[in-house]
């Protein structure tokens, strides 16, 4: 048997009157993966930040090879061979990749200097070592995202890290990608260093994982291995109920365009092209998926077609009306909805409570009895119905919103956006970063809101949600669209995985 | 449940009070220290500072004539905060609000019930004009709001001293007091509350506007946005909310509202306008409404506050040898103070001993 290299026992973390982790203990042996899976708000980010030494537990103890560790902070934890690799990369665009791997850990020469030399060497030790292989002297601007994720392997790799916590790894990779990935942990594992991956997605975690261990509000629900489980049983254990993956689809009658994109252009924040010559068309009661590796002009593309970026050529048809410059304003006044990719800095105001989070949009798109007055009753009724239909656990309405977890703030938003009776609904990342049941839940509704008549934009850098919900899928490439398929159940991942990468033309 | 969250409400307006009251203290004892350094006696001070505010109706009107300005200055500053545009030129577009209304109040013969309101609005456009200058500024060309702002303040300071000796001829005086517009007519100017005192009417002007923005963010559509457009900028851009129209509309009613507050200065206090005749109303005017949190009502009782240290700073002047300045200083502490977040301070503190414990536990261990 491994050894046992971490323990974590009895650990607690509260937040105010918020318990996120309640006696949770925790032991992973050396040179294995251990999967730790769990609904949002479950407690798996906490526990993790506590043993990488963001957070300080309530109570408990940590132990590295048997010994007891306090960290004081994240750095304590990288001496204790504890390295993690957060889901949003932290590395800096405009430096190369030795010099973001050299950050914090410079080696020195005489004097003071950097010695970039003994630095690359190193690296480039390691890198082989570990069956890496990464250009040292590139912008960290010029690489993909897979290639950043094994940057950031070989980050917390340089820094002696024994033990790699990966947060949501996947979730930014294509199937090729993802593929890569593993082969890299299965390689690391053979090497003797262990690997802690913290995920949603079950498929995966039965796929790569040795041990398992599901935590639900807090608290540990399961420890098991993949060969005593399937991804039912485990999605259970994790929201303590059956899920039902297959959403439910009717058939349904597919009318005439309601969006036209034609010939449409747009620039991205930094000045560069990012959507290139763009034409499609959405039709009423159509769910429409964009797939496409992130960055690849998506959120350029939406913004452009909601108004909050201005398209540098072409036009936008809605309902036989150029719509091409118009402000979110007037399209909302059009009855065109939007789910922001960003729930937090774009989708609502953390600060606010409920109401006012709900009758943004609304506001101008239903006005109040009195146009300048807030209908406090309307406001309050409206935000009623939105938490009771959309299932959104609150304790009151004046609550802020940004006490609420991330899988509540999203059926807000989603919520909010439905409950206006739009005619078309721009849909961007609905389920990311929330768990099963939410996901689930809103899968069902915008199914039946597509039922119902109503024409669904759907942006998902999860294929598999594009693939599950789409009547239609498009797939971008490098600002174009790659591909204009219809979802049948012949197509498979790994067609549009290669569109994804610009493989096939 | 209902009830845990009531318990929730009082204890986070208790802490707040509670923070208010510690800051009050340590003000004191500061303030107990500089003036013990400079040799004088704190409690011989604070006596004087409790007679000249409150110690006599006197004392009483020259508070009020004191919490006015700041009352209105503060309520321009709070609107420009609130929604995140940091207008710190109220002092500038105070100084063009007032001179319009100096001029509007001898200039033009109205009856009474009509001057007034004429004068204070036409100081209120004034004060508007001016700041359209930096608005227009920020959204065609992206000038940062808080340097023109400020710089801003230096130019309606000498324009207005410039315009008074057009307006007066060069040649009018060389008495330094005699620089100034001619008298306002008396049916331009307010009725004084306190006799033999410069407390006017003006503090129920003061009042009313506080109360109308008070009501504007809580019951109107635009205060809404107002609201929201402080606080998440792209959440707003994203509800359909005209953002540009809404910053404009920012500067403009701060502005106007500047203007006003140099409209009751001369129809209330002054009678005529003279050269820099307001040193930091303005200011004071920021320095509230950071201390009130950007609460309108709030601005009210923080301003009768700073009234009453300024007229208490007075009579302290007057009475015993300790320098009018350490008030000012003492305001500024203040403001530092209630800035303090100390939850997060207490939490660091307690977190520190924690860690520190653990590690005296590990090593008995």
């Amino acid at each position: 048997m491994e050894d046992i290299i971490l323990e974590a026992r009895h650990i607690c973390k509260y937040f105010g009157a918020l318990t996120a982790n309640d006696d949770v203990s925790l032991s992973v042996r050396q040179g294995t993966v251990h999967s730790i899976i769990g609904e949002n708000g479950a407690g798996k980010s906490t526990l993790m930040n506590i043993i990488s030494g963001i957070y300080k537990p309530n109570g408990g103890e940590i132990l590295v090879k048997g010994k007891h560790v306090v960290f004081r902070n994240p750095n304590d934890a990288t001496k204790c061979g504890i390295g993690m690799v957060h889901q949003e990369f932290m590395l800096f665009q405009e430096l190369t990749v030795l010099e973001n791997l050299m950050m914090g850990f410079e080696t020195k020469k005489l004097g003071g200097f950097l010695n970039k030399k003994q630095a690359a060497k190193d690296i480039q030790e390691i890198a082989e070592k570990y069956g890496f292989s990464i250009p040292l002297d590139k912008k960290v601007s010029e690489l993909p995202v897979s290639l950043l994720q094994q940057v950031e392997i070989v980050k917390v790799l340089y820094k002696g890290a024994e033990i790699i916590i990966l947060d949501e790894p996947t979730s930014v990779l294509t199937p090729q990608g993802i593929e890569g990935l593993f082969q890299a942990i299965r390689y690391l594992t053979k090497q003797g260093k262990t690997v802690i991956l913290i995920t949603h997605k079950l498929k995966e975690v039965m796929e790569i994982s040795d041990y398992i261990t599901v935590l639900k509000n807090g608290v540990v629900t399961g420890n098991l291995t993949p060969d005593e489980t399937d991804e039912h049983k485990l999605a259970n254990l994790m929201v303590g109920r059956q899920v039902l993956f297959n959403t439910q689809k009717h058939e349904k009658k597919i009318a005439e365009p309601i969006l036209e994109i034609d010939n449409l252009t747009a620039f991205g924040s930094d000045g560069t092209e990012k959507v290139k010559h763009v034409s499609f068309s959405v039709r009423k009661g159509e769910i429409l998926g964009i797939a496409g590796v992130a960055g690849s002009g998506q959120g350029e593309l939406i913004e452009a077609i909601f108004g909050l970026r201005n398209p540098e050529s072409g036009t936008i048809t809605y309902k036989g009306e150029n719509i091409t410059t118009t402000s979110p304003r007037r399209k909302r006044e059009k009855k065109i909805g939007y789910v922001p990719q960003d729930r937090i800095s774009t989708g609502c105001n953390v600060h606010a409570n409920l109401i006012e989070n709900c009758i943004m949009g609304y506001h101008v798109a239903h006005k109040f009895k009195t146009p300048w007055l807030l209908g406090k009753e309307e406001a309050s009724l409206f935000t009623r119905s939105v938490v009771e239909n959309y299932q959104v656990k609150v304790q009151d309405i004046h609550n802020k919103i940004g006490d609420l977890s991330g899988g509540n703030i999203q059926k807000t938003i989603v919520g909010r956006e439905f409950s206006q009776n739009n005619d078309l609904l721009i849909i961007e990342d609905p389920t990311r970063g929330i768990d099963v049941g939410a996901i689930e839940f809103i899968w069902q509704k915008i199914i039946d809101i597509a039922q119902e008549g109503v024409s669904v934009l759907l942006v998902s850098h999860e294929l598999g949600e594009v693939m599950e919900l789409s009547d239609r899928i498009l797939v971008m490439y490098n600002g174009e669209i790659a591909a204009n398929l219809e979802n049948t159940p012949e197509l498979d991942e790994k067609t549009i995985g290669l569109y994804m990468l610009g493989g096939k033309t | 449940m209902k009830i845990r969250k009531k318990l929730k409400i009082s204890q986070t307006a208790r802490l707040e009070i509670l923070k208010y009251f510690v800051s009050a203290l340590l003000v004191m004892v500061i303030g107990a220290i500089i003036i013990l350094s400079q040799g004088n006696s704190p409690l011989e001070a604070l006596n004087a500072m409790i007679i000249g505010s409150v110690g006599s109706p006197s004392a009483i009107g020259t508070t009020i004539r004191w919490a006015t300005p700041s009352i209105i200055t503060g309520i321009a500053a709070v609107i420009a905060f609130k929604s995140g545009i940091w207008n710190c030129g109220i002092e500038g577009q105070m100084y063009f609000g007032a001179f319009a209304a100096a001029i509007a109040g001898s200039a033009i013969t109205l009856p009474r019930f009509l001057h007034i309101p004429v004068c204070l609005i036409i100081g209120g456009l004034a004060g508007m004009a001016f700041a359209f200058i930096p608005a227009i500024l920020k959204l065609k060309l992206n000038v940062n709001e808080l340097i023109c702002t400020l710089m801003l303040n230096y130019a309606a300071n000498l324009f207005t001293e410039y315009l008074v000796f057009k307006y007066m001829g060069f040649d009018a005086s060389e008495l330094a007091d005699a620089i100034a517009t001619p008298d306002m007519h008396s049916t331009a100017r307010l009725s004084v509350i306190i006799p033999k005192t410069s407390a006017t009417t003006a503090f129920f002007i003061a009042i009313g506007i506080a109360v109308v923005i008070y009501l504007l963010y809580r019951y109107t559509v635009k205060g809404y946005e107002l609201k929201q457009v402080g606080e998440n900028l792209r959440f707003s851009k994203y509800g359909g909310i005209n953002y540009k129209r809404t910053f404009i509309m920012i500067f403009l009613l701060s502005g106007f509202i500047s203007g006003v507050c140099g409209g009751t200065e001369m129809t209330g206090t002054f009678g005529k306008f003279r050269p820099a005749f307001a040193t930091n109303l303005g200011w004071d005017g920021v320095m509230i409404a950071s201390i009130a949190k950007n609460n309108p009502l709030a601005v009210i009782f923080i301003s009768i506050i700073w009234g009453m240290l300024k007229a208490g700073s007075f009579q302290m002047e007057r009475t015993t040898s300790t320098n009018r300045l350490v008030v000012m200083v003492l305001q500024s502490v203040f403001v530092l103070l209630v800035a303090i977040d100390y939850e997060a301070l207490f939490k660091h503190f307690k977190e520190k001993r924690q860690i520190r414990m653990l590690r005296i536990q590990k090593e008995e261990v």
